[in-house]
């Protein structure tokens, strides 16, 4: 609370129109040349901050290496499959769709499971837990001094 | 239209029909699955009681990754509220998570209409008067309310 006169407001007005990001970087560097389109939109995206995308040639040193470390610190979160056991609930709070036996999930320190896809997208953005706001990284890092 | 629409965004509209939230209506635009036409009933006991106040309501490209884009469309004087409509809440901002949807977004709304926070203001000249003259304040909200939301 209390942040939103300094927030830098992108609230559109106009909230039919509303475009993405990638609109307005390509319309801020012009249109690419059409032979670098097809690549561009095979590049993977990133967000150094909740709201902003990025292009791996687009982010900063900076960005670069709290990324990396971001990855890193995911994979390091235990992961497990669908065994169709209902102990965990069986939908992702994310996609809402329901899990389905063999599907990758993600465990947090919490022990709230997601879809393992749609955690990790998340995670990038923020890293907490969707449904407890409990930030993962405290916990992880504890666990990380005491092994 | 309904090409590439994530089967979230499709379940939330079909819960949202099938279990309204009282007080609030909140019906899909007719050739906009991701816009929303929404109206909120002013809580009782609040200056916005018996008020309606229409919003309109936003799901962008990476939602659930980003909030929705609220915005009031009836003229509301709230400290949190400017005179665009836009609304100082921070799950809509930085605190939203994937696991809030469309229907908490719309409590959280209709909570800030019972409860201004005049600390944390958007409109800085009403959460002024809210502060120094909070009886006046709540004076005009009721008279705004009256002028502007009712029979809308």
């Amino acid at each position: 609370m209390g942040n939103c006169l300094k927030a830098q407001s992108n609230d559109d007005i106009s909230l039919l129109r509303g475009h993405d990001s990638q609109d307005s970087v390509e319309q801020a560097l012009g249109p690419p040349p059409p032979y670098q389109e097809h690549v561009q939109q095979r590049m993977p995206v990133y967000h150094p901050a909740p709201n902003v995308s990025r292009t791996a040639s687009q982010l900063t040193e900076e960005e670069q290496i709290k990324i990396a470390k971001r990855l890193g610190l995911i994979s390091h979160l235990p992961t497990g499959i669908y065994d169709g056991s209902s102990k965990k609930g069986k939908e992702c709070v994310i996609c809402m769709g329901d899990f389905a036996v063999g599907e990758p999930l993600r465990i947090l320190p919490c022990m709230h499971s997601y879809h393992k896809d749609c955690i990790d997208d998340w995670l990038m953005r923020s890293f907490t837990c969707p449904s407890c706001m409990e930030p993962v990284d405290a916990a992880l890092l504890t666990t990380y001094e005491t092994s | 239209m309904a090409a590439g629409l994530p089967r979230r965004i499709i379940k939330e509209t079909q819960r949202l029909m099938q279990e309204p939230v009282p007080g609030i209506v909140a019906l899909p635009d007719e050739g906009n699955a991701r816009y929303f036409h929404v109206v909120v009933a002013g809580p009782s006991e609040s200056p916005y009681e018996s008020g309606t106040f229409k919003l309109e309501l936003f799901l962008p490209e990476e939602y659930p990754m980003s909030a929705p884009k609220v915005r009031f469309m009836t003229k509301i004087y709230h400290p949190n509220i400017d005179k665009l409509g836009r609304i100082c809440l921070d799950i809509l901002k930085d605190k939203w998570s994937p696991a809030l949807q469309i229907r908490t977004v719309l409590l959280s709304i209709q909570a800030l209409l019972s409860a201004p926070n005049p600390d944390d203001p958007l409109a800085n000249d009403v959460a002024e008067q809210w502060k120094t003259n909070e009886s006046k304040a709540i004076q005009t909200a009721k008279q705004w309310t009256k002028t502007y939301a009712t029979d809308n």
